[in-house]
Formats: structure tokens, sequence, C-alpha cells
């Protein structure tokens, strides 16, 4: 259940390492290992940054004002 | 109701091939899936194992699994202090794991498993009684299917997924878990030990590693605690193509890499090393799951959190609960009974082996977090490589009381390390 922020989460792929730390964190179950990308599910998303703060190689954004737009 | 298999196993990491080896052995027909398009790749791992584990097991390692052997630990202080230990126990490999786990998924294959890469669990699927009996998978990303079994076992590894879905609790918190960021780099002039290097400025709540490799390489990595703060996260735009136009918000976060940056820059060696490979990882240092088992499921390995507190390493911890788990399933699939009750003979010997080593191991980690780095000082100045040995064993009692008899302000942070304390 998204909080309903203009709030999203983005992970630059091209520097993920695909340790899938940011799903075993992640409360809500909203990331998850796809192929070989990590997918940000933004409707179940709470915004609680956990994914942010454990990523390993700082490849996760919280981004303001990016609602409308899809996620890559 | 028909099954395709016996048994389906959600990931071909060490566990899952160990469990899917042992149980096709005897029999039983063994379906492992693995979303990952080869199995081993990528390596998240510091790649240090034990011999006793293999060996334990009757298996002769190829050679091509492994980088080089190693013969020991070199434990530094803060201060730069170094304790060896070195006997008969410590002798074991730093791997090649990209090989080491195909070369055991090959050899579940060997005794007829079958094995199926690219291949993603979407959804655990249930009877009308709500009890798992299959999972909807996807090869390669195309139109999903059933595979029907009367046992799902959840390999996954940290991601834990499936094991969610079948109702386990495999959510991480930040203080159970470390960051970790890790080089291959090259040349480093070792010999052939483990380098821990501990320190709260170094690396709070974890410790850097080199670990060995052939040819004058070493995983140079570190590991911090997830709930440490010790740089700004979420900014990675910003030096990206993406029109992120300073709109990420920053949190304060735990950034492993910027640590172990410093270090290699303080080091004479490696800061004029290149670096090889860039990987990292999250692992667990918490406890184990609260249950291992529920009708017609199970979880083992890393995804039950059976891994080591103290080292985070977890493919020893693995193999044996692979083994465990496979010695009580075959029991189970001989008079068709894959209920709870029946598979918890798995959760009870673990917890009553492994599980005890483990708790004792969290202990110490939740101590030695609370120790200043004067204090490690003194530590190290105190105790020998047989008190180390000691305290990787459980013994405590020793040890505390040589470090206690030249520092007792310690008491209030070792108690909970002596008998009679939980």
């Amino acid at each position: 259940m998204n909080d309903g922020s203009d709030i999203m989460i983005t992970i630059k792929h091209d520097g993920c390492i695909f340790c899938v730390g940011c799903s075993s964190v992640c409360p809500v179950n909203a990331i998850e290992a796809v192929g070989t990308r990590m997918k940000v599910d933004n409707d179940k998303c709470i915004n609680c940054g956990l994914c942010v703060k454990v990523c390993p190689a700082n490849v996760i954004c919280m981004k303001k004002g990016a609602k409308e737009k899809p996620n890559e | 109701m028909k099954y395709d298999h016996d048994v389906i196993i959600i990931g071909g990491g060490p566990t899952g091939s160990t469990f899917a080896r042992l149980a096709s052995q005897e029999g039983m027909d063994v379906l492992v899936i693995d979303k990952r398009k080869e199995i081993g790749t990528p390596v998240r791992c510091g790649e240090g194992l034990g011999q006793r584990e293999i060996i334990a097991q009757g298996l002769d390692l190829p050679r091509q699994c492994y980088s080089t052997e190693i013969f020991g630990a070199k434990v530094v202080a803060p201060n730069g202090k170094s304790i060896v230990w070195k006997d008969n126990e410590t002798n074991g490999w730093v791997l090649e794991r990209k090989i080491f786990d195909k070369w055991l998924c090959e050899l579940a294959v060997e005794k007829g498993a079958r094995v199926k890469t690219y291949t993603r669990a979407l959804e655990i699927l249930k009877n009308d009684k709500g009890k798992p009996n299959g999972v909807k998978i996807s090869h390669g990303g195309r139109e999903a299917y059933d595979v029907h079994a009367p046992l799902i076992i959840s390999a996954e590894g940290m991601e834990a997924m499936m094991a969610r879905q079948m109702g386990f609790k495999t959510v991480h918190s930040l203080y159970d878990v470390d960051t970790c960021y890790q080089y291959e780099m090259k040349p480093y002039d070792h010999e052939n030990l483990i380098e821990l290097y501990f320190g709260n400025k170094l690396a709070p709540r974890g410790y850097v590693w080199i670990f060995p490799k052939s040819d004058k390489k070493a995983n140079v990595g570190i590991g911090i605690g997830g709930n440490v703060v010790n740089g700004k996260k979420g900014n990675s735009h910003s030096n990206g193509n993406n029109n992120c136009n300073g709109s990420c918000e920053l949190l304060d976060g735990a950034a492993p890499k910027i640590l172990l940056d410093e270090f290699i820059k303080n080091n004479e060696q490696l800061k004029e090393a290149s670096t090889l490979v860039d990987f990292g990882g999250v692992i667990s240092v918490g406890a184990p799951l609260n249950e291992f088992v529920k009708d017609n499921c199970m979880v083992i390995g890393t995804a039950a959190k059976q891994v080591d507190p103290i080292h985070g390493g977890g493919i020893a911890v693995a193999m044996e609960s692979g083994i465990l788990a496979a010695s009580i399933v075959l029991k189970a699939h001989k008079e068709k009974d894959y209920s709870k009750e029946k598979l918890f003979e798995y959760e009870k010997k673990w917890r009553d082996t492994t599980g005890k080593k483990l708790t004792k191991r969290l202990m110490l980690r939740k101590v030695l977090e609370k120790v200043s780095d004067d204090d490690l000082n003194h530590i190290f100045n105190t105790v020998t490589d047989n008190d180390l040995k000691q305290t990787m064993d459980g013994n405590f009692a020793g040890p505390v009381a040589k470090v206690l008899a030249g520092r007792p302000q310690l008491l209030g942070v070792l108690s909970a390390l002596l008998p009679g304390k939980k």
C-alpha cells in the first residue's frame, strides 16, 4: 500500500550488483529479482527507505515528484 | 493428486544442491529451480570455506573449485597487533564460487536431480486446505506454468520471497544484517592466511577481511552493520545519466565502500594494487528463523537465516543444513508423510546441534559490538590463539576471565558470556 506521497524508489541498474539485499530487508515484498534486474513495485512500497540504507552499492534512490513516471 | 516430482527445491546454491544430491541418490524425484541464468553467478561472497565441511561429506574438492589453500587466520586489533591462529582445524580454501557452486549442482544432476536455470518461482500453489502443493514457474520470463510436488523447499538464500509466501518470516531487520563491499585485488603478497581487521572506526560492528587467492590476488572486503550510519545514501543518480536533478532524498545509512576505500588507502600494499572485480552483498548475522517447517514445506540454509553471526559465513552451515534436511525428508518420503510433525525432526536436530553453536556466536557478536577500540586492543594483548579457538567453540569462561583480570571494568559488557547468563 503506497502512502500516497509523490516519492518513488528507483534502482540504477548499471551499478546494481544484484545482491538482493534490498529485497531481504523490504518489509512489504515490494522488491524482487526479475531476470537479471531488481524490480520495485511502487504500489506496494511504503517509502520506509530501508533498501536505500542497506544497499552496499548505493544505487537505490528515493526520488521525489516522480510518481507519474514508470519504473525504469 | 498426481505430482510431477517428489520435491521441488527453490534455489541451486550450496544448500539446495547438497539437499538435491542426497535426496536424488536415495531415489527421490527432485526438481531444482534457480532464477539465475548460470548457477554460481553472480558471486557475492568472500569465498572462504573450512576443509572439514567437505571432508565430512566424503567429497573430494576438484582443484578448479578453489583459488588457493589457506592454513589459518590472522586477526588484527585496532592498534595493529595481530594474533595468528593456525592449527589442524583452520585449514580451508578460498573458493572460486562460480565453479564450486556449479560443481555441487552437477553432483546433484549426476545422482539424478533435475535442474532448471533461469527459472523463476512466481507463486507457491496451495491445495484447498491451504497447504503448498506446487510452484508456478516461468522460464526466461516466458509463459508461466505449474509444477506440483508434495514437498516444497526454499533454499533461496537472502531473498527468500517464496518462503515468505509459505508463511515464514524471512524479512531481515537492518540490525540483523551486515552490508558488505568487496574487491578482488592484485597484486597482494600473502601468507595463505585469512586476515581479519577489527576496529570501530575501521569497520563499525564488523570487520575488514583479506582472503588470499592464487597468483597474488586477494578478496579484500568489508562488512558493517546494516544499522550503522557512516554516509549519505541514495545519491546514485547524481553522477549517472538519469534526470535526477537533485530530486533524490538523501538518507543517513551504512556505506561500506567508503570505509573499504579508506582501509585500502592506508594499506601499504593495497594502495598500489589494482581492482579486478567489484562485488558486494548483504548477509544475515542475526538469529535463525523461529520456524523452519510447516506442512508440506520447509526452509533450509541462508533462507532460514542459518548463518554464522560472527563472520557471516553461510556455506558450511548451509551444507550441513542440507544434509540434515535430506536425511529427515527421506524418512518422510518413505512414509509419504510430509506433515509439519514429520518434518519437525530436522528443525529440532538443527537447533540441538548447529543452532546451539550459533546462539553462542550471536551472544558473542552482540557483546563485541559494545567493546571500544581501546578495550579491543586490551583483549588482543591478553588472549592467545588458543583463547580464540576456545571462544569460537563457545567456551567463553577461560578467555573472559583472562581479559577481566587485566580490565575488571569490562565485566558489565562481558558478563553476558559468563555461565548462568543469557
